[in-house]
């Protein structure tokens, strides 16, 4: 039907530009380009040019949806900006989703979503009745609850062998997509950043004199 | 010409978040809103503008500047001609925030998106406030630059000379750092400097000796931290007018270079016979009083008009973004949504790299 809304979902949180378009909640595509850099150049043509091969412009979007991370910090500000900047001029809104949550999507609970986060550490969130999304180190996630899923999964389940390994329903930018679609019309805050990790600064070695009065 | 033009400017290229509205009306520039949020607390901590800190802030500020400046300016979005953002040089996140956020306003309203040099911003600035014509020399001084420019147009420009290491902006805040005063350096300083007496210490004035317009403040710098240590060790701290007669004397040392390369910049400006010449400073350093003052009596002494931009237009601001959007559109550029975000991007692209020379380029 074409007065079902138009979805657009996208993601640059790691080394690709993903995009989905959904109306309703039929997929018309969904799309990764694996790329270790340039996502800023590729993105938005990307996403326009996906929109025109299905007939429609920025302006017949109803909402959009964009990958928050956990992942590469310049790659989530990157969407996120972009998103912030459509989500002004278009008027509609913009959805942040976890990619932890997208990973999520369509799987029985209860269910443990683990990403390599590098350094022996991964993001992790459990879906089940708690938990919220965390970053730890590999060795200190133990009694995972029900399945496990995420880039960081089948190496947790070498470590806890009762653990079964289920893989992802959809792409992560359809299920981007799909979650947008499922709470375009909730009040949300602005899509923001979730990095989980600290940023490097440290403070100065160096420490200012004691000043003599007098 | 009777256009009338009205652009959007976004800059995020350091640790400002800044948008602003510029209308250009029969030949007249007019800042309808300019906002600045500033991120000093959140680097204060660390002696110095953290770029992931930065990063973060931009992300979550961007769009929220840009709605408070529409909203100052009392315009909708689509009441504009145009969409300028800095694309650099700077601190990589912060100006991929602002060009994707950009992207997505221009892609979001079909309005024209203009990159713009962040140095051409400031080196605008002149004709932004005086409607300066070309060719004029700038002298760009900020926490990240030092150069002598002459402007020529919109996009042309010819470096005569910089600093070859650190920027002027950069040794006030680590003078203020090792000094114990607050950030930013360059005010605390001044306000210190007031009470010093600038001849107790003597500092190096680097490459004066050296026939051309470069300057060098790194051993300005080093001079600064032995002389405090050398202080320190004899008494067990830092008495408060030691610390004053220091920056008085770091201050002057800065002045000195800034008036003697300006001179001889001043020199090989005139040589092109402007029919109406002019010297403008623009960057926070510009902002200094005593160093202002020398500039403006040099600049006197060969007959040029001096010119130095209201301090809020001297720091970092989107208005100069805006404008220099407005000077690059008039004169047929026009960007795509494949716009890059550059760290490095030298004015003047034909001089020979001072900065940075790896194998990135030189950084501006």
């Amino acid at each position: 039907m074409p007065s079902d809304p138009l979805i657009l979902g996208f993601d640059t949180s790691a080394a690709h530009c993903a995009a989905a378009l959904l109306r309703g909640t039929t997929l018309l595509e969904s799309r990764i380009e694996e790329m270790a850099k340039g996502q800023a150049e590729r993105l938005m043509p990307m996403l326009q040019e996906m929109l025109a091969r299905h007939g429609a412009g920025w302006h017949d979007l109803a909402a959009l949806g964009v990958g928050i991370g956990p992942g590469n910090f310049t790659g989530v500000r990157i969407a996120v900006s972009a998103a912030r900047g459509l989500a002004l001029a278009l008027g509609v809104p913009a959805v942040g989703v976890s990619t932890l949550e997208a990973q999520a999507l369509g799987l029985p609970r209860p269910l443990t979503v683990a990403m390599d986060a590098r350094r022996g550490e991964v993001y992790v969130q459990h879906f089940g009745p708690d938990g919220g999304p965390a970053l730890m180190a590999l060795d200190q996630v133990t009694g995972v609850q029900g399945a496990l899923t995420g880039s960081a999964a089948a190496e947790l389940a070498e470590r806890l062998p009762q653990a079964r390994v289920l893989p992802a329903v959809q792409p992560l930018p359809e299920a981007i997509a799909r979650i947008a679609a499922q709470r375009r019309t909730l009040p949300l805050p602005r899509p923001a950043p979730l990095y989980l990790r600290a940023a490097d600064a440290c403070p100065p070695s160096d420490p200012a004199p004691l000043i003599l009065e007098g | 010409m009777a256009q009338t033009l009205t652009f959007l400017g976004i800059e995020s290229s350091c640790d400002d978040t800044a948008a602003a509205v510029v209308r250009l009306s029969d030949g007249r520039a007019e800042i309808l809103a300019s906002v600045v949020a500033g991120q000093t607390e959140l680097h204060a901590a660390f002696g110095g503008v953290v770029p992931e800190l930065a990063a973060r802030a931009h992300a979550e500020k961007l769009d929220l500047c840009i709605e408070e400046a529409l909203l100052r300016a009392n315009l909708p979005l689509a009441a504009l001609d145009g969409i300028a953002v800095t694309a650099g040089p700077g601190l990589i996140g912060g100006v991929l925030s602002g060009v994707m956020c950009a992207k997505g306003l221009a892609a979001g309203t079909g309005l024209p998106l203009i990159g713009v040099n962040h140095l051409a911003g400031h080196a605008l600035t002149p004709r932004l406030t005086d409607s300066l014509p070309f060719p004029y020399l700038m002298l760009l001084v900020s926490g990240g630059h030092c150069q002598f420019l002459v402007a020529h147009g919109p996009e042309r420009f010819t470096r005569l000379g910089g600093t070859i290491d650190d920027a002027p902006g950069e040794a006030f805040d680590k003078t203020a750092k090792l000094l114990g005063l607050p950030q930013p350096g360059g005010p605390a300083v001044e306000s210190e400097a007031r009470q010093g007496n600038p001849k107790r210490f003597a500092f190096p004035r680097p490459l004066l000796d050296r026939p051309g317009c470069d300057m060098s403040f790194s051993g300005l710098k080093t001079a600064l931290l032995r002389a405090r240590d050398a202080v320190v060790l004899e008494n067990g701290g830092l008495p408060r007018q030691t610390r004053a007669d220091l920056c008085a004397g770091f201050q002057a040392a800065v002045a000195d270079v800034l008036a003697e390369k300006s001179r001889r910049a001043l020199k090989e400006y005139m040589a092109l016979s402007p029919t109406v010449p002019a010297f403008a400073v623009a960057g926070g350093v510009a902002a200094n009083a005593p160093i202002r003052a020398k500039l403006e009596a040099i600049s006197a002494e060969v007959g040029a008009r001096f010119l130095a931009p209201p301090i809020s237009l001297c720091t970092d601001n989107a208005a100069m973004i805006a404008w220099a959007g407005i000077e690059r559109f008039q004169s047929g550029a026009r960007d795509g949504l494949d716009l890059s975000a550059r760290p490095r991007w030298p004015l003047d692209q034909n001089a020979p790299a001072m900065l940075g020379a790896g194998k990135k380029g030189a950084k501006a």
